[in-house]
């Protein structure tokens, strides 16, 4: 019989405290280097999680995902660049609903495939937004990409107006709006639309017998999941201040989150939020002492794939189990 | 008697050592004209240069941030430029390094992988201003990798040294900023000078193929405009442009073919460049490639002395088997006799000789680090004033940097590739089983000085 150690009331509340402490004093204990390696994690932290939404909850594997990320990215470079005086919210927005507006577009198209078929056309799609991307070269600038486009303070009239060049100052913006994005997809999983999303995951027959529209489901878990992954876009777009096809169409881009759900643990929430994590950490360990990053990636996914399937989440459930859950005897 | 004839002794000492200082002055110090000069005779003995075991000094030393890509399909940009600068570093540490702020300090070099992408630059030119603490920043292939680190360059009021990257664009007025210097030929002085060069030949029928991004419009568009100027019967018979790092170039040839040109201009640099030669030659397209970074020996020694003959080269430093200047000569034997005892992948012919971007960019270095010299401190301010309208007299000739657009301006050179070749030096042929550049020929300033953006006319007075 397991036996369940409860830890005391108070502790809800020192971790998160604990939390936010540190990431508020974050960027004035470690400088500008640690808070933009922070600030690029979160950003991969909730693309990731966006394309968990698919990938974990629904049982979509997409190879594509960058297609949502970089349309978020584009339109709020574009945006920025074409339009005088546009406020920092409504770019942000605007690139939410360039990836969703993408995602509403291939659903059509997605909706009619599964299993390899579906992985194989997100891949055909995201590489074909990658071609367009450098091809049209007018409108996005080809392979030189958008950048130099102004920065917008975050500003409420009559009251305060920053400016989001400093690192700091976007490093708060950047955690506050990323924040917001993982609460809003953590929120959606438990839900009862999170509870068909893993239905349609597990059994859609099932779900289509309980007189759910599973292709007007999936359209919508699309649509949501494009939205996460262009705000991820846009927030990128204004880090960098550049977007260029290589940094956010290239099918790298759309393997890199992959990597980080099943590297951080596939199933579960906290999964790719830790993926990014450890390989934001593996990344910059690694690219001082080597050249061959994509190399230790590779051997990465080849021991998680061998060894824990369940990911570092899995194997920090498991050894929590061992350290705080006891066996007794009856 | 020695005793009597003192004074005459004293009279004749000190009017020939007058003399000597006017008569020779100029070979050893500066030039006439020249704010500085590069002193082949300073240089240290470098016989135990090795770009494998760079030594790097310890203690207070000056940092210079190498910014190159190192990893990824164009990897092989970082390795090219490393014996670069550690051969510079290397020379002066062994003349005891740069006086500044009072110290003599030698150079070390940190480096930064670009990876090629403008994001991975920013990131890499980040860490090593804010926690390696660079004082100055070398780099680097891509224009639009070279616009970030500017862009970091001048948020953290670091020195940026852009010997590699050509895009006009880069130096106008709207991406201009005060740290960042470029000493290599722009799109236009590079295409003034071949255009120019173009106009005395007979050829009127052109293919272009460049690369699909900044660089490589920019190129084509200044190649189209100045051709228009110098020899206006000249006809485009095909323009593309490719991928970045393309594997695959065959689509290209056969529409190449198909149009028939007598001249496929190209400015490809590696590995494109590499890739573009060697599928044309494969695939029938034998025509002359007029280009600017098709030089590696590698690459030429592998398609033969057929499909290397009437290339035509043209660069702001070349001295194929005949060099221009005795420090150019000098460089070439002392790199040339090292080069035989380096290990892999320095052992390969790509480093056979410092010409073309490695003599260039050679030379550029030693420019950086005269002007540290003479400014006696590493304030990027006092850099700054000490480098604009600076005159140096470089390995190849006199070069100047324009104060108001830190653009260098100089000669161009322009060469055809033909076989055999001269020796450079006793006992040392510049190429052996491939056409190398013989008789290079001066395209004068004049002729290639690209007008200052018109935002910059009046930003020095």
């Amino acid at each position: 019989m397991i036996a369940r150690i409860t830890p005391p009331a108070w502790t809800r509340w020192v971790l998160p405290g604990i939390a936010a402490a540190i990431l508020l004093g974050y960027p004035l204990v470690f400088g500008t280097v640690y808070t933009n390696i922070f600030i690029h994690f979160a950003i991969f932290a909730v693309f990731a999680a966006s394309l968990n939404m698919l990938v974990s909850y629904t049982g979509l594997l997409s190879f594509g995902h960058a297609l949502f990320f970089g349309g978020g990215a584009y339109a709020t470079a574009l945006a920025l660049e074409n339009i005088p005086g546009m406020g920092l919210f409504p770019a942000i927005f605007t690139g939410g609903l360039a990836g969703a507006a993408f995602a509403l577009i291939v659903s059509p198209l997605l909706n009619r495939v599964r299993d390899t078929a579906f992985a194989l056309l997100t891949l055909a799609l995201g590489q074909l937004a990658y071609m367009a991307c450098i091809k049209l070269r007018d409108i996005t600038h080809g392979e030189d990409g958008v950048g130099g486009f102004p920065i917008p303070d975050l500003s409420i009239p009559g009251v305060v107006s920053v400016s989001m060049v400093p690192a700091q100052n976007f490093y708060y913006l950047a955690i506050v709006i990323l924040g917001i994005c993982l609460l809003l997809m953590w929120f959606l999983t438990k839900t009862p639309f999170g509870s068909i999303m893993i239905g349609i995951r597990d059994n859609p027959q099932r779900v289509d017998f309980l007189g759910f529209n599973i292709p007007l489901t999936k359209c919508l878990i699309f649509t949501l999941s494009g939205f996460f992954a262009g705000i991820a876009g846009s927030v990128y777009a204004l880090f960098n201040n550049l977007v260029t096809p290589d940094g956010v169409f290239h099918i790298m881009t759309s393997f890199t989150p992959i990597m980080m759900v099943y590297v951080g643990g596939i199933g579960t929430f906290a999964g790719p939020i830790a993926g990014s994590g450890l390989m934001t950490i593996i990344e910059e360990i690694a690219t001082r002492y080597t050249t061959q990053l994509v190399l230790f990636n590779g051997i990465l996914l080849v021991l998680v794939v061998m060894f824990f399937r369940t990911g570092f989440v899995g194997l920090y459930l498991l050894l929590k189990q061992k350290l705080f859950e006891k066996e007794s005897s009856r | 008697m020695i005793f009597k004839h003192r004074k005459v002794l004293y009279r004749v000492t000190f009017v020939l050592s007058v003399a000597a200082v006017f008569m020779l002055g100029p070979l050893g110090g500066t030039a006439p004209g020249a704010d500085s000069s590069f002193d082949p005779a300073a240089m240290s003995d470098m016989s135990d240069f090795d770009p494998n075991n760079f030594q790097q000094p310890e203690g207070d030393t000056i940092k210079l941030g190498y910014l190159q890509i190192m990893s990824g399909a164009a990897a092989g940009n970082g390795e090219l430029f490393w014996p670069v600068v550690t051969w510079v570093a290397h020379d002066i540490n062994k003349r005891g390094g740069i006086m500044v702020d009072g110290k003599k300090k030698k150079i070390e070099i940190l480096k930064g992988d670009t990876q090629g992408k403008p994001a991975a630059a920013r990131k890499e030119t980040e860490r090593l201003c804010l926690e390696e603490n660079v004082d100055l920043l070398w780099g680097t292939s891509g224009s639009h990798t070279a616009k970030a680190i500017a862009d970091v360059a001048e948020e953290y009021k670091v020195p940026f040294l852009n010997c590699l990257s050509l895009s006009d664009e880069l130096m106008n007025e709207k991406n201009f900023n005060r740290y960042t210097f470029r000493t290599l030929s722009n799109t236009t002085q590079w295409n003034m000078a071949l255009s120019y060069y173009f106009s005395k030949r007979p050829e009127t029928k052109f293919s272009i193929l460049c690369q699909d991004y900044m660089y490589g419009h920019a190129m084509a568009d200044a190649f189209k405009k100045y051709l228009n100027k110098y020899k206006p019967e000249a006809e485009i018979v095909s323009e593309d442009y490719h991928k970045l790092w393309l594997k695959d170039f065959a689509p290209y040839m056969t529409k190449i073919m198909a149009a028939n040109p007598d001249i496929l201009y190209t400015a490809d640099w590696l590995p494109d460049g590499d890739n573009l030669i060697n599928q044309a030659r494969s695939m029938g397209v034998n025509l002359p490639i007029a280009n600017i970074y098709i030089t590696n020996p590698d690459t030429l020694a592998s398609v033969g002395v057929e499909g290397t003959r009437n290339m035509i080269f043209c660069y702001s430093w070349m001295s194929g088997d005949t060099p221009q200047t005795k420090a150019q000569k000098k460089l070439m034997k002392e790199w040339h006799e090292q080069w035989k005892t380096w290990e892999a992948p320095y052992d390969s012919l790509l480093y056979i000789w410092p010409d073309f971007v490695v003599g260039q960019t050679i030379s550029d270095t030693y420019w950086l680090f005269d002007v540290i010299q003479r400014t006696g401190t590493l304030d990027p301010e006092k850099i700054i004033k000490v480098w604009e309208d600076d005159v140096y007299k470089a390995i190849q000739g006199v070069r100047t940097m324009r104060a108001a657009d830190h653009q260098a301006v100089f000669d161009m050179y322009v060469g055809e590739a033909t076989y055999p070749t001269r020796e450079v030096y006793e006992g040392a042929p510049y190429s052996e089983g491939y056409a190398g550049v013989h008789k290079v020929i001066k395209i004068p300033q004049k002729y290639c000085t690209p007008p200052v953006p018109e935002g910059l006319k009046d930003r020095v007075e």
